[in-house]
């Protein structure tokens, strides 16, 4: 996910104006002093500052390296893994109430794994065991109330 | 001075306690030995269990794992030219040409030995000097309070072994994450956007987690899936030659022991920069310069004793202060806020057996480095061929589970996902993610020292510079933002001479 630093730098730019546009409705202390505002304040010019400078880097360097090539990129396969890692995060927090750690932490080791090439049987026998083992140090030995779900415990 | 001493003894020869220490000791080699896991990742993922400890074996624990991470960070190093944690980095060509050369027995022996003393360096300089600053330190307002932050954040992105800039953005990113929730004049919420989980901030472990432990799944997911060519070793030799040669260096060691000491102490600079000190400075003296880079033994002892110093000063600001000398200090200090433990001078005074606990476990873990280092190195083979591919996402799952743990939050996990998201995304920019975590610490105290100081003041700038210490300390701060210029000026002055 490399980008060029003027697109970075431009972003920065961007994140520190809306932190410092954010901060306009905030009360004011006693004398019209500055209060919760100032610092939110500050950092946003410093971000926007710095990002200028990152971004004119960019410019003067003539970076280029935004061409990631977006169209190729769902074809690269650690692109793929990221995203499967980030599927199986998002489905373990929609699903995990309703399922159950054990259920779900499982089905998630289990097609990372799987993603991952790592043989099927071998990725099956590693989701159960290390998902029962963490289960077990969490809810057991931390008591840590890990989401039931449809198994007993 | 001696109560204190046996107390923490007491404390720490509990089967508690030496249980921790083995299992983090042996925790800390296998991160440190992996490639592409970092000590700061190891201790963010040891902070869910920490939460659960009493502060002392929680202390423990981190000191321990840490020492022995980033000893371990170089076991990679010499036998796959990949430093396993960014303190190896300085000194990887160096070891890897010479294991090719066939010295790497030598330099793994340099490596586990430089580092055991370093750390032990380290560790009585801390018990030297942490309770003379901390009398000092008892007599701090809130204006030197801010200069301290001040110059942990000037340091964080002037020493940086990347560039300012970005290391400048990465802690404001930080700064801003800080402001997140009730402000402290007020207790008006800021950028809570109606949530009521980001009233009290951003949580710190969750984040902590998302940009150290989630970032590093991504980054090892979505790289081309790594055969490492592991050059054959036998552990058995790494004692051979090894006194004459670390007798031949011994200057190269106290020198690179005090460079590691005063970047550890300075806040907000940690032991991967005082490595690259050590190796230039180390070569800037030497004898056979040219050599460096092409497989030199001594850049080898100069910055593998620098960095375990530096990792045992850190812990200085730390303890005194409670401003982080790095980011594992931070991740600490972070910590122990939410035990609801201030670091500062009062801990001396109100729980001492605390801060000896801290440095006893130093230096235990310094002395066990030896015999366990040794182990690693006759293991590393086969940590070094543990399945990535099964190891990510059992790391993931540790992750999940981890940031859960904390507040039995969903809300929590989906925050990690995000931090590791954007933190992945910083990294593949060039962009370090440590110093958000400096600026995540830093940002409330320097907020609060500041307004403390202006509300007590009515606003009169100039009281900052009233005061001998604040006078001091923020000259301090501003020579690090010349930081830059410092070589020009240098140019300019060999000119006129």
């Amino acid at each position: 996910m490399k980008i060029s630093d003027t697109v970075v730098g431009a972003g920065f730019v961007a994140a520190g104006a809306a932190i410092a546009a954010g901060t306009l409705g905030y009360p004011t202390l006693d004398a019209g002093h500055p209060g919760p505002s100032l610092f939110p304040r500050l950092v946003g010019g410093l971000m926007a500052a710095f990002g200028a400078v990152l971004a004119a880097r960019g410019v003067r360097a003539r970076d280029v390296t935004e061409t990631v090539a977006w169209r190729e990129l769902h074809r690269s396969a650690g692109f793929v893994n990221a995203l499967y890692v980030l599927g199986g995060v998002l489905a373990y927090i929609l699903l995990v109430d309703r399922l159950g750690f054990l259920l779900m932490g499982a089905l998630v080791l289990f097609v990372l794994m799987w993603r991952l090439q790592v043989r099927l049987w071998q990725a099956l026998v590693v989701a159960i065991v290390f998902t029962a083992a963490v289960h077990f140090l969490f809810a057991k030995v931390l008591k840590v109330p890990l989401p039931p779900g449809l198994l007993w415990w | 001075m001696l109560d204190n001493l046996q107390a923490a003894v007491g404390l720490l020869t509990n089967w508690n306690v030496l249980l921790t220490i083995a299992i983090c000791s042996v925790y800390g080699l296998f991160v440190g030995a992996v490639p592409g896991l970092t000590a700061t990742m190891a201790a963010a993922l040891l902070v869910p269990f920490t939460f659960f400890m009493e502060p002392l074996p929680a202390l423990v624990a981190i000191v321990t794992m840490s020492a022995m991470a980033i000893f371990a960070g170089d076991i990679p190093a010499a036998l796959v030219r990949i430093p396993g944690t960014p303190s190896s980095a300085a000194y990887t060509d160096d070891s890897y040409e010479l294991t090719k050369q066939g010295k790497g027995e030598l330099v793994l022996g340099v490596d586990l030995v430089t580092s055991a003393i370093g750390g032990l360096m380290g560790a009585v300089i801390l018990m030297i000097a942490a309770p003379l600053l901390a009398e000092v330190a008892l007599r701090f307002t809130s204006f030197e309070y801010f200069w301290l932050a001040a110059l942990g954040l000037s340091a964080t992105v002037m020493i940086a072994s990347t560039s300012p800039v970005k290391a400048g953005l990465a802690l404001l990113v930080g700064l801003f994450f800080s402001t997140v929730g009730v402000d402290i004049t007020l207790g008006y919420p800021r950028f809570t956007f109606g949530v009521t989980e980001l009233l009290n901030g951003v949580n710190f472990i969750p984040a902590m987690i998302g940009l150290f432990g989630v970032s590093e799944v991504l980054r090892n997911m979505a790289s081309a899936s790594l055969r490492l060519p592991i050059a054959p070793v036998r552990a058995e030799g790494i004692f051979r030659g090894l006194a004459a040669t670390l007798w031949r260096y011994k200057v190269n060691m106290a020198r690179a022991g005090g460079i590691g000491i005063f970047i550890g102490i300075l806040p907000g600079a940690g032991a991967d920069i005082a490595a690259w000190i050590a190796y230039a400075v180390s070569r800037r003296f030497s004898r056979e310069p040219e050599k460096y880079g092409k497989g030199a033994i001594e850049p080898i002892v100069d910055a593998g004793t620098a960095n375990n110093a530096c990792l045992a000063a850190d812990w200085i600001p730390a303890l005194v202060f409670g401003i982080p000398g790095d980011s594992i200090t931070a991740i600490v200090i972070g910590v122990l806020f939410m035990k609801g433990l201030r670091p500062g001078p009062m801990v001396f005074e109100q729980q001492p057996e605390l801060v000896y606990a801290v440095y006893l476990s130093f230096i235990v873990a310094n002395l066990l480095m030896i015999p366990f280092g040794y182990l690693a190195i006759k293991a590393s083979g086969t940590v070094l061929r543990v399945p990535r591919n099964i190891l990510m996402p059992a790391i993931l799952t540790f992750c999940v589970v981890g940031a859960y743990a904390i507040n039995n939050s969903l809300f929590d996990v989906g925050l990690m996902l995000a931090m590791g998201v954007f933190g992945y995304f910083l990294e593949a920019n060039g962009i370090p993610v440590a110093p958000i975590v400096l600026g995540m610490v830093l940002g409330p105290i320097l907020e609060q020292n500041f307004m403390v100081s202006m509300i007590k003041t009515e606003w009169d700038l100039t009281q900052f510079f009233r005061r001998p210490v604040a006078i001091v300390l923020g000259v301090f701060t501003i020579l690090t933002w010349l930081v830059p210029l410092y070589p020009v000026l240098g140019r300019r002055l060999a000119r006129a001479g």
